[in-house]
Formats: structure tokens, C-alpha cells, sequence
């Protein structure tokens, strides 16, 4: 009962969180000097127009886009709109639909970012967990390695590799999800097409994530390994990979939160990566979107990245009660 | 001195096979530091008979938790055997910096009952599937109700709820957590069990509980014997059949617990039990003595006998010669005035009252 209380509270706090990031999502790029009209107007001026005829466009467009109706206006506007899953129109790329920009861009971060982060977890906790047991060579070998890829900014790494491989060898392609020419398809030929730009902009990603997670875990399972139950299980003679199994499931607390974050931050995650690559997700589309004022992209866009952050906030909430029985515990109100 | 004792082992092994359960020798084990080795557990050796409790008292830092961890295998690193040898209950195991000791003896020949229950269980781990993973680890393919359900018997033998099963470690009093604990280790009937302060950390009355405990598996050989280390000397008392004094990494003194107790031959053993508070009417007016001085650094032992910068009865020879053991095997005295005053009790000796 108390479970429920405690569960019906926690999601009260969040849609208060979202409505908070609703808010600041609609204010922030109208607080961003220039004007969105301004920028396609000037565009249009570039090539030729009367400056009768300019003054004509601009104030056809801001009352398409309803930006002369007053602030609160268009809040209300955008919120009803949203209450229809309804995201707005693009004012750069008019009249294209903000949901079909993002339905575009999405599946190529998703992935992109889901793999890299789901094996980078798996793969830099292991080897975290494994330097801290083995110790040695091993340990040192890891933990040093893992520390400057942990400490160097991703899109450093990303270029490093763009260069190495796209420029220097000449192994694999400097950018792009797949070669101009094609369609895409299901068809093989486009399929290998796709995992051959994919490489570079995942490795950037996934080894970075490594680098981090290996660090956290080494150092956590260190911790453990220090601790009362793992002397008293070798005491008992339990084999070591149970034991390395303790470990892992009381070190793993605080990855788990890692784990959840970065699936939460994912969609806004590789931003630089997917201009580094010039890579067509959600990264790519946000840059562009700033530069050119188009608010209801970036509204839409940063809406998504506040949704998933608060989400899996809450996942991670609910999951520490099945990892550990004490926050379970306390949450249900028991000793 | 420990070929000594080694011989002597050879001309005595009949007695293995009848009521000896543990013969322990020349157990040598060091940390690595940097620039050298301290060495905790110095040549010591331990004598055993089946259904004995064996006190083992000291002050800090003496290597009375480093013999336990010795005994029951489990050294870590920094520190390490450097040599010794093993005999319970008629199995033999050498020891040394490059052996690497059968898991299957750990649980199963050798249990320890952990120093501080408090964190000796995983508070991820349900008891149930800790004794799980306890008692598979030593019958591979057991089934786990099979397993679950020797423990709940084991558990209700004992007198403890069988609700304990279901809990996690947090949800136990540090009364009870100790008490599952010793049941935990000692849930494949190990031959010796060696308990690290398992009293320390509890009031008096979980205290007599655990000793209780303790001795009705050992009257119904579901333990074989147990080696008691404390610096709680009341406790030993209570618990222990023999009791061996440790200093500086060494067996001062072994004997029955009344032999210690009444008639201790060693300064050092007359010098830790003057230090003792007794609520007892006669001891009234004795004044309560500690010891002077402070345990010495086992980085550079002193010469001689350890004990000399601080013994009260220190002569000439014991600055610079090792101690003989006086007596034998079960009951002796690593000591130069106990060797020339047999029989004699150094806290009544005239001249120890001079010199304090």
C-alpha cells in the first residue's frame, strides 16, 4: 500500500518536472535574438525579391507561424497543439512536419547511440570489474587506458578517427549515414552501404563509453572486494566467479543509474559526433535547427530530450528497488 | 627450535589418529611492506584435541587475527604464509608462499566465524541463497530445496526462527546476524571452526546465546573444535578448555584455562590478567595493574625475548637469547624465569612488586 503511495508521489514529481521543462522547452529559443522569419526572409532577399514584396512574405510568414499574436498566445497554442501529438510545421524547411523531420532522424541515432551505449556498458563494467579482481599488469594496463579515454571529449576522439581512417587510410567514409547515390532500402547492397558509415561515428562512441564505465567499476568493485562478505565467502570456500558475482551485483548500483542516464541523454547525446560525421539523427537536425531559429524543432526536439531523461529517472528509481532490497525497504516503510 | 618440534610430531603421529584433531607447526606467516616483510605469526605451533575450545588472548596487533587467518586459509594479500604445516583431523596440508590452499578445505575442514558479523553478508543476498551458494560450493548438483531445507533444520536444531531464511542481511539484529553466521559456518559440520572476536561487537546476553551455541554443536560434533580468539579474557573463561597467550607474534604461553588463569607461569600471560577488573568481593583491595610500555613494533622485534623492555622479572639472558619453551606441547611457558623458578607464579613473586 504504502508502495503505491510512494509510487503515485514519485510520478506526480515527475510530470511536475515535465510541465517545468515544457516551459523553459517554449521560452528559451524565443529568448535567442533574431527571429525565424527574418532569416528566411533574408535568404529570399539574397536572390532578388522587391523589397515590397519582402515586407509582404515577412508578414505572410509570421502570421502563418502565428508570431504576432502575444507570447502567452502562442504557449497555449503549442501546449493544445501538443495535446494532439500535433509537434507544428518546420519554419525553415515550411511546410515539412516537425514529426516527420524527427521520425526521419530518430531510428538513424537510436541506432547509432542504443548499441554504443548497451555494449559500452557491458563491455567497460566487465573489464572494470575484471582489472579490479585480477589486479597486476591487467589492472594497471585497463585503469590507465581507461582513464585517458574516460578524460578525453568524445569528439576528440571522433576526429582523431575521422582523420586516421577516413582521410589518412582511406578505409572507411568521412561521413554521411550512406553514399549519396543510393535510395534507401532493405536491400543488401544498402545495408553494407550503411554499416560501412557506421563504424567510424559508433567506435567514436562506444569506446569513450568504455573508458567511463570501466572507471567507475574498477573502483567500485575495489571497494567490495575490501569489504567483510567476500573474506567470509572465501572463508567458506564459495568459487571465486560467485563471489565476483556478490561484488558485481553491490558495485553495480551505481552503474545501473549511469546506464539509465545515458539512455536518457541518448537522443541529444552525440550531437557534436553526428556533425563531426555529418551523420542525418536527431544531432544533426537540432544544429541545424538552432542556426536557423526554427523553434518548433527545437522545441520538439529538446521536449523529447526532457521526456527521456525524466523517464528513465523514474526507471532507475523503480530498478534500485529490484537491485537492492534496502531501498526497497525503505520505500515499502519496513525496517 | 621448530625442527624440534617437527621430530617430536614424527615420534607422536599414533596420537593423530586418536583424539588429536589439530596439529598445526611452525606456522610462519609476514606482510609485505615496503622495503621489507613484517612478520605477524612467528614459528608458532598449536596442539589440538577434539571437542577442545581453544582461547587464543592477546593485546592488539599481537597476530592473533593473522593465526586465524592463517588457520582458516584466508590470507590475502599483503600477507602470506611463508611456511607451515597443517594436520586436522588426520588431513594434512603444507603451507607455503606458493601453495594455494584446496578451496574444498575452507567450509568444509577449516570454518571461520568472521570478526563482526555486521558486514559478513552480502546485503544484496538472501540467507536462503547464501547458504545456497554455501553448501553447493562444496556438493556440486544439490538441489536448492535440498540445500534450503537442511538449513532450515539446521536453523530450528538450533533454536533460531526459521524466518530468518527469507531475510536479507539488514533486516537481522546484530544478535541474530551473528548467530545465523555461526550457523552458516558451520553448516557443513567443519572439522575446526575458527571463531575471529565473534562476541566483540554483542551485549552480554547475545554473548552467553553464541557461547551456548557453540557448545552444543561441539557436545553433538557438528564442530570438531574451535579456536576462540578474544582479547576478552572473562569470556575466555567462560568458553575455553585451553588457552594460549600470544605476544609480538608468539606463543607466550598455553595451557588449561585454570592453569592460565590461576597459576600463569609467563610474566607477560600474569601481566594481562592483573589488568583484568574481576567483580568478585576478594579482589577488592588488589590494585589493577596494566602493563607498561606498548606492544612492540613487529617491523624490528626486540632481541631475546620479545617481552623484555616491558617484563618486570627481565634478567640478564633474556635481552639477547631467545626463550626456551618450558614444559611440554599442551602446557609450557616460553620464558628464562619460568625455566629457573618451575612452578612459580610471577605475579606473586616479590620481585615484580618492587619493581611496580
Amino acid at each position: 500500500m504504502r508502495l503505491r503511495k510512494y509510487l503515485v508521489g514519485k510520478a506526480l514529481w515527475y510530470v511536475g518536472a515535465l510541465i517545468v521543462a515544457l516551459v523553459l522547452n517554449f521560452l528559451l529559443p524565443r529568448l535567442v535574438p533574431g527571429n525565424p522569419v527574418d532569416a528566411i526572409v533574408a535568404q529570399l532577399g539574397r536572390s532578388g525579391a522587391q523589397a515590397e514584396q519582402l515586407k509582404r512574405i515577412h508578414e505572410h510568414y509570421v502570421a502563418e507561424f502565428g508570431l504576432n499574436q502575444p507570447m502567452w498566445a502562442q504557449f497555449f497554442t503549442y501546449v493544445g497543439n501538443l495535446l494532439h501529438f500535433d509537434l507544428g510545421t518546420s519554419f525553415a524547411q515550411s511546410p515539412a512536419k516537425v514529426g516527420d523531420l524527427i521520425a526521419e532522424a530518430l531510428p538513424w541515432t537510436l541506432g547509432l547511440q542504443l548499441p554504443a551505449i548497451l555494449i559500452g556498458w557491458l563491455v567497460g563494467n566487465g573489464l572494470g570489474a575484471l582489472a579490479a579482481f585480477k589486479g597486476g599488469w591487467f589492472d594497471r594496463g585497463a585503469f590507465l587506458s581507461s582513464l585517458f579515454l574516460s578524460s578525453m571529449p568524445y569528439y576528440c576522439l571522433a576526429i582523431i578517427l575521422l582523420y586516421l581512417f577516413a582521410v589518412a587510410l582511406r578505409m572507411l567514409p568521412p561521413g554521411g549515414g550512406y553514399e549519396p547515390g543510393l535510395m534507401p532500402d532493405w536491400s543488401l547492397l544498402f545495408a553494407t552501404d550503411v554499416l560501412r558509415h557506421y563504424w567510424l561515428p559508433f567506435f567514436s562512441l562506444v569506446i569513450i563509453f568504455i573508458g567511463g564505465q570501466a572507471v567507475g567499476m574498477r573502483s567500485m568493485a575495489i571497494y567490495e572486494l575490501n569489504s567483510d562478505y567476500v573474506n567470509y565467502g572465501r572463508g567458506l570456500g564459495l568459487p571465486d566467479k560467485r563471489i565476483v558475482r556478490y561484488i558485481f551485483r553491490n558495485a553495480m548500483l551505481p552503474q545501473v543509474t549511469g546506464l539509465a542516464l545515458s539512455i536518457g541523454t541518448l537522443v541529444g547525446g552525440a550531437l557534436i559526433t553526428e556533425i563531426v560525421f555529418s551523420y542525418p539523427g536527431i544531432g544533426s537536425l537540432l544544429f541545424s535547427a538552432i542556426s536557423q531559429n526554427d523553434y518548433p524543432v527545437i522545441q520538439a526536439i529538446t521536449l523529447i530530450i526532457a521526456i527521456a531523461v525524466l523517464a528513465s529517472n523514474f526507471l532507475v528509481e523503480i530498478a534500485y528497488g529490484f537491485v537492492d532490497p534496502r531501498i526497497r525497504a525503505a520505500r515499502a516503510g519496513e525496517r | 627450535m621448530s625442527e624440534r618440534i617437527v621430530k617430536r610430531n614424527a615420534t607422536s603421529d599414533v596420537l593423530t589418529t586418536t583424539d588429536s584433531l589439530l596439529r598445526a607447526t611452525g606456522l610462519t606467516a609476514a606482510y609485505t611492506v615496503d622495503g621489507g616483510e613484517v612478520v605477524a605469526v612467528d614459528d608458532v605451533s598449536i596442539d589440538m584435541r577434539r571437542g577442545e575450545v581453544l582461547g587464543v588472548a592477546g593485546e592488539s596487533g599481537c597476530g592473533k587475527s593473522t593465526l586465524g587467518a592463517v588457520l582458516s586459509l584466508t590470507l590475502r594479500p599483503p600477507l602470506f604464509v611463508r611456511s607451515g604445516e597443517l594436520e586436522v583431523d588426520g588431513r594434512r596440508l603444507d603451507l607455503g608462499p606458493h601453495q594455494k590452499p584446496p578451496r574444498s578445505w575452507r567450509g568444509e575442514v577449516v570454518s571461520l566465524l568472521p570478526q563482526g558479523a555486521m558486514n559478513s553478508l552480502s546485503p544484496t543476498v538472501r540467507i536462503r541463497d547464501f547458504a545456497y551458494d554455501v553448501i553447493r560450493a562444496h556438493q556440486s548438483g544439490v538441489r536448492r530445496d535440498d540445500a534450503i531445507e537442511r538449513t532450515r533444520q539446521r536453523l530450528e536444531h538450533l533454536d533460531l526462527p526459521r524466518r530468518v531464511l527469507d531475510y536479507y542481511p539488514h533486516q537481522l539484529s546484530g544478535g541474530m546476524k551473528q548467530r545465523v553466521v555461526t550457523v552458516i559456518s558451520t553448516l557443513l559440520n567443519p572439522r575446526l571452526l575458527i571463531a575471529d572476536e565473534p562476541t566483540s561487537a554483542l551485549d552480554v546476553s547475545s554473548q552467553r546465546v553464541l557461547i551456548e551455541m557453540l557448545k552444543e554443536m561441539l557436545s553433538e560434533e557438528i564442530i570438531g573444535g574451535v579456536i576462540f580468539i578474544t582479547h576478552d579474557l572473562p569470556v575466555l573463561n567462560i568458553v575455553a578448555d585451553r588457552i594460549a597467550i600470544m605476544y609480538a607474534g608468539q606463543i607466550a604461553e598455553v595451557g588449561t584455562a585454570r592453569d592460565i588463569i590461576n597459576q600463569p607461569r609467563h610474566p607477560y600471560s600474569a601481566a594481562l590478567l592483573s589488568s583484568v577488573l574481576v567483580p568478585e568481593p576478594a579482589m577488592r583491595r588488589t590494585r589493577v595493574q596494566g602493563i607498561p610500555g606498548a606492544p612492540p613494533s613487529l617491523m624490528h622485534p626486540p632481541g631475546g625475548c620479545r617481552f623484555h623492555p616491558r617484563c618486570g622479572l627481565v634478567m640478564d639472558v633474556c635481552r639477547d637469547q631467545a626463550p626456551p619453551k618450558v614444559g611440554d606441547e599442551r602446557r609450557f611457558a616460553s620464558c628464562w624465569w619460568a625455566e629457573q623458578n618451575p612452578g612459580q607464579n610471577p605475579s606473586q613473586n616479590p620481585s615484580r612488586a618492587r619493581e611496580v
